[in-house]
Parts: structure tokens; C-alpha cells; sequence
């Protein structure tokens, strides 16, 4: 290519990284936008901090954007826990009904998500877990998908490896903590990531079971407050960017976990 | 002999946890759905002992809803749109940032990074977009001569749904470029050089060359798309509410009410036979059109 068609390539391509990034862009300037100027179609206004400071305590937000935070952290912490245990049985043991379970748990990921809705919410009711953390984390702790990464990881882990722990007298739950965990530390950090993520923007499911503003997440949140506040768009654009701006720096600093994550299951998948 | 038990029953420990939620939360709700589909609740205040048996009412009620027919059609129409025109987008962007140059590999993460966020927050910093008179979308388009400053995208019946689709695919485009990226690096060199030697070039090798090793690719997003059309709640919730109302035959429907908001207003007023039964047929629909999109694509090959 020569110097002209790079030179257009990059033009059209900083354009339209501009135009993908511009909503976001736009709903940071309106946060920062005095009180009054939201609506000013200008980028010379007044800018300060008090949308974020009225959002976070006098609306609640700062409540919300905890719920968020301890609901995503201990689904993504849990969850992972869990498919990492399931993926080494299923990658290198040996037991009863393996492969069975194996394709009963895949096959549930061609199943659409809202079906689930009804009958988990009344599982949920029925604990009486409605407007709680327990119902907003328990029921999404198997995570077939991260399951299904780790088990494809691990199986390429070469048994020998294990055999010699084995011969050391060492436990299986060891050989788990202290040979399978350090290797799939990166498919870990991918699953982790990509539940965090799923938690963190799992509106529908927040929003049925949080009936009591305790217990909205910033989503849940940000419904109500626009379902009570008509054109307030600099708060709203405030309380968006409290939901945007982590997980936007945590995929900066991590994008090659979750690129890596979602590719591996596209393609395998 | 005994190792053997023993080691078998830890691993029988460490799928534990995983199996008791997947059973609990997963593999029982999708019986208990379909049991819930052939019941009514007629006890409100105590869903759970008000069950009652009720044969196929419920699939009936849905078979014979005008809604539910329209709901369907909604979210079809939301797939045909948002599905060719991601498709396209996606490929575009895979195509100019592929090269290993300088800045490209920023710009990479840059058009990804929208699609880790959530739907209904995106759907609503677009609606401020949007929005009449203030929205900078309106603003561009009165500048333009296209429209009046009072036009509203999301309230008029014939843009509402574009409107999502366009918020939705500058949100997802990123996935499809990151495949698309994957399988284009997958190429055999020999089949480009076989290329450049029959002397293809330009727009004619990324026709003939190209997009049929990018086949798996596409089927695999068409599918994706699909589900995900038969059922999208959250955007349509932050944007449109299932707006704005529009008259077809005379009666008034939702211009934007996909098939997953039926089954949300169903299940919000505690109609939960309805939304179960729902659910199964839109699980249906989307095996089938899956199925159906599989063999036309597969066949082409």
C-alpha cells in the first residue's frame, strides 16, 4: 500500500473511533455539566463535580454502586470457584456419569436466558430470597460458559505432570491449588473477568429481584431514577458514567483476557 | 483398590457446588417452566399453592394474541435489521484495523470496548442522543435539513426501531470484529496467492477469496443474533418502553415491543403460565430459525 491509501485507512479509522466512543464521551461532558447546562448543545459551560456528589448521596447512588460492586465480586469469585473445581474433575478425573453431565451442562447454553426468568424467580421466592444478595448471586453460580473454557484449558495439561504429584503423596485437592491453579491462572483471570462483567450489567434479573432501594444496583438504579425524574440528563448521564467508567478501565487494563475468553469460546463453541 | 474409591469421590466432591446450583438453578427452573406453562396462578397473593392445572390455555391464549403475533414480528424485523448490518459493520472494522501497524492494534480495543458494557445503560446514554430539541443525534440531523428540531428517533413508529438498531450494533460491532479478525488470520496464505496469481484483486478477491472462508464466522453470528432478537428486553426497556404506539388494522400496538417484552409484561403482572408458555415457543422459534439458517448456509459451501 502505498503512502496515500494509509493515509485514508487511518482517517476513516480514527473517524470511526470517534463516532463509537462518542456517546460516551458526550455522557461524560453532560456529567460534569453545571446544573442547568445539560441540555446546552455547547461544550463552553460551567463544568463541576456536583452532579456526581447530588447523584451519589443525595440519590442513593453510592448504595447502588456498592450493591453493584459486592453483587459482581462474589458472583465472579464464587461462580469462577466453582467452574475451575468442576472443569479439573470433568478435564482429568474419572467418575460416574462424566461425560453425561458434561453434555447435559453444555446444552443448557443453547437455551435462552429469559427463559429462565419465570421459573427462577419463583424458586427464588419460594426461598425467600427476593430483595436479597443471595438471590441476586446464587442462582448464576454455575457458569456453564466459564466451565466450558477452563475444562478445554485443562485437558491439555499433560498428565505426567500429575502423576508425579500423585507419586508424592499429594492430595488431590492440592494437586488442584497447587499445580492446576497457577497453570490456568490466565483462563481463570479470563472467567473471573467475564463474570464480573456479566454481573455488573445483569439488569433484568437485578430488577425483578431488588424490590427495596437498599438493594438496586447502579442499572437498577438508574431505571428508577429516570422513571422519576423526567430530563434530568445531567444526573442521569452521572449515574451512567458511575455504571461505564469501571469496567471500561477494567477491559483497558485486561482486554486481553476477555478478547482471549470470548474469542476461545466463539471458535471452539 | 480403595485409592481409586477415594480419588473418585473427590472428584465427585469438586464438581459439587457446580452441579447442586446448575440443578437447583438451571436444570430444574427449565422443567418447572415447562410445568409452569400448563398452570395458572389463581391465588395472587400466594403464587405458589394458587396453582392450578390449565391444559393448553395458556399456549392458546398466546396462539391467538394479536400481540404475540406482533411481538414476534418485532423482534424479526429487530434481527433483519441489526443482524446484516452488524454483520457488515463488523467486517468493515475487521478489515481496516487488520493490519499490524501502529495505533491500529489501540483501535482494536477502542471499538470492542462498548460491547463489555451494559445494554440498558448504553441504551439509556443513547436516548439521551436522542432525545428532542436537546439530543445531539437531533441536533446533527437539523443541521443536516433532515429533520425538525422537535423529532424524536425513538418516538415516531418508523424510526424507533432503526434507532435501536444503530445504538445496539455501535455497541456490538466490536464482538463480530474480534471473530472476524480470528478467522481472517486463519486464511491459508496458499489460497491468497492462488488468488494473486489468477490475478484477483481489490473488491473481487474479498468477494470470491475472502468472505467464503469467513462463512463459519457469519453463521455463527446470524445464530447468535437470532437468539438474541427473540429475546432482547433491556434495550428496548431503557429506550423505548416498547414504544411509541402505532396503528396496524386499526388496533394500537407497541412500534418496538418484541416478543421479550410480551413476555416481561406477562410475567410483571404475575401471568406466569403465560410468560412460561411464551417462553417455550420463543425457544422453539429460535432452534428452528437456527436450525433453518444452519442448512442455507451450509449448503452454499
Amino acid at each position: 500500500m502505498n503512502g496515500r491509501r494509509w493515509f485514508w485507512l487511518y482517517f476513516a479509522a480514527t473517524l470511526l473511533v470517534i463516532v463509537f466512543l462518542f456517546p460516551f464521551l458526550w455522557m461524560l461532558l453532560t456529567a460534569f455539566k453545571q446544573e442547568g447546562y445539560g441540555l446546552v448543545f455547547s461544550l463552553r459551560v460551567p463544568y463541576t463535580l456536583d452532579n456526581f456528589r447530588r447523584v451519589l448521596f443525595q440519590f442513593n447512588f453510592g448504595r447502588y454502586f456498592l450493591n453493584s460492586l459486592i453483587i459482581a465480586t462474589a458472583s465472579a469469585l464464587f461462580s469462577t470457584l466453582f467452574a475451575s473445581l468442576a472443569a479439573y474433575a470433568f478435564a482429568k478425573g474419572r467418575f460416574p456419569l462424566r461425560r453425561t453431565l458434561f453434555v447435559i451442562f453444555l446444552s443448557s447454553m443453547m437455551v435462552p436466558g429469559l427463559l429462565y426468568l419465570v421459573p427462577q424467580f419463583l424458586i427464588v421466592y419460594r426461598l425467600h430470597w427476593i430483595n436479597t444478595y443471595w438471590g441476586m448471586i446464587v442462582p448464576h453460580l454455575a457458569n456453564v460458559f466459564g466451565l466450558f473454557l477452563l475444562t478445554q484449558f485443562l485437558r491439555e495439561v499433560p498428565d505426567s505432570l500429575l502423576e508425579a504429584a500423585r507419586m508424592d503423596g499429594a492430595s488431590e485437592l492440592r494437586i488442584f491449588g497447587w499445580i492446576i491453579v497457577p497453570l490456568a491462572m490466565p483462563i481463570i483471570a479470563t472467567v473471573f473477568l467475564l463474570n464480573f462483567q456479566f454481573h455488573w450489567a445483569n439488569f433484568l434479573w437485578q430488577l425483578v429481584v431488588a424490590q427495596d432501594q437498599s438493594m438496586y444496583t447502579l442499572p437498577v438504579g438508574l431505571a428508577m431514577f429516570k422513571g422519576q425524574h423526567q430530563e434530568a440528563y445531567s444526573l442521569e448521564m452521572a449515574a451512567a458514567t458511575l455504571s461505564v467508567v469501571p469496567i471500561a478501565v477494567l477491559f483497558v487494563f485486561a482486554q486481553r483476557y476477555f478478547i482471549e475468553g470470548i474469542t476461545r469460546g466463539a471458535v471452539k463453541g | 483398590m480403595t485409592d481409586t474409591w477415594k480419588t473418585r469421590a473427590t472428584y465427585l466432591l469438586f464438581i459439587l457446588p457446580f452441579t447442586v446450583v446448575f440443578l437447583i438453578f438451571l436444570g430444574f427452573p427449565f422443567l418447572y417452566a415447562f410445568y409452569l406453562s400448563f398452570h395458572r396462578i389463581t391465588n395472587l397473593l400466594n403464587i405458589l399453592s394458587g396453582l392450578k392445572f390449565a391444559g393448553l390455555a395458556n399456549y392458546l391464549y398466546i396462539l391467538k394474541d394479536p400481540e404475540f403475533y406482533w411481538g414476534v414480528i418485532a423482534s424479526l424485523y429487530y434481527g433483519a435489521l441489526s443482524i446484516p448490518f452488524g454483520m457488515a459493520v463488523s467486517l468493515g472494522l475487521a478489515l481496516l484495523v487488520r493490519p499490524r501497524k501502529p495505533l491500529l492494534k489501540a483501535y482494536r480495543t477502542l471499538f470492542f470496548l462498548p460491547f463489555v458494557l451494559d445494554a440498558f445503560v448504553v441504551g439509556i446514554v443513547w436516548t439521551f442522543l436522542y432525545a428532542p430539541r436537546y439530543g445531539v443525534f437531533t441536533q446533527v440531523l437539523h443541521w443536516l435539513h433532515l429533520a425538525s428540531l422537535d423529532f424524536g428517533v425513538l418516538a415516531s413508529p418508523a424510526t424507533a426501531m432503526p434507532g435501536v438498531v444503530l445504538a445496539m450494533t455501535l455497541k456490538n460491532a466490536g464482538f463480530g470484529m474480534v471473530l472476524f479478525l480470528a478467522a481472517l488470520d486463519q486464511i491459508p496464505r496458499e489460497v491468497l496467492e492462488a488468488a494473486d496469481i489468477d490475478g484477483a484483486t481489490g473488491l473481487r478477491k474479498l468477494w470470491y477469496v475472502t468472505l467464503p472462508q469467513l462463512k463459519p464466522v457469519m453463521l455463527f453470528l446470524v445464530v447468535v443474533g437470532i437468539i438474541g432478537a427473540l429475546s432482547a428486553f433491556a434495550e428496548f426497556y431503557a429506550m423505548t418502553g416498547g414504544g411509541p404506539t402505532m396503528f396496524l388494522w386499526g388496533k394500537p400496538v407497541g412500534a418496538t415491543k418484541v416478543a421479550g417484552y410480551y413476555l416481561f409484561e406477562h410475567f410483571s403482572n404475575m401471568r406466569v403460565g403465560i410468560a412460561a408458555a411464551t417462553s417455550f415457543v420463543l425457544l422453539l422459534l429460535s432452534l428452528g430459525i437456527s436450525l433453518l439458517s444452519m442448512r442455507l448456509f451450509g449448503r452454499r459451501s
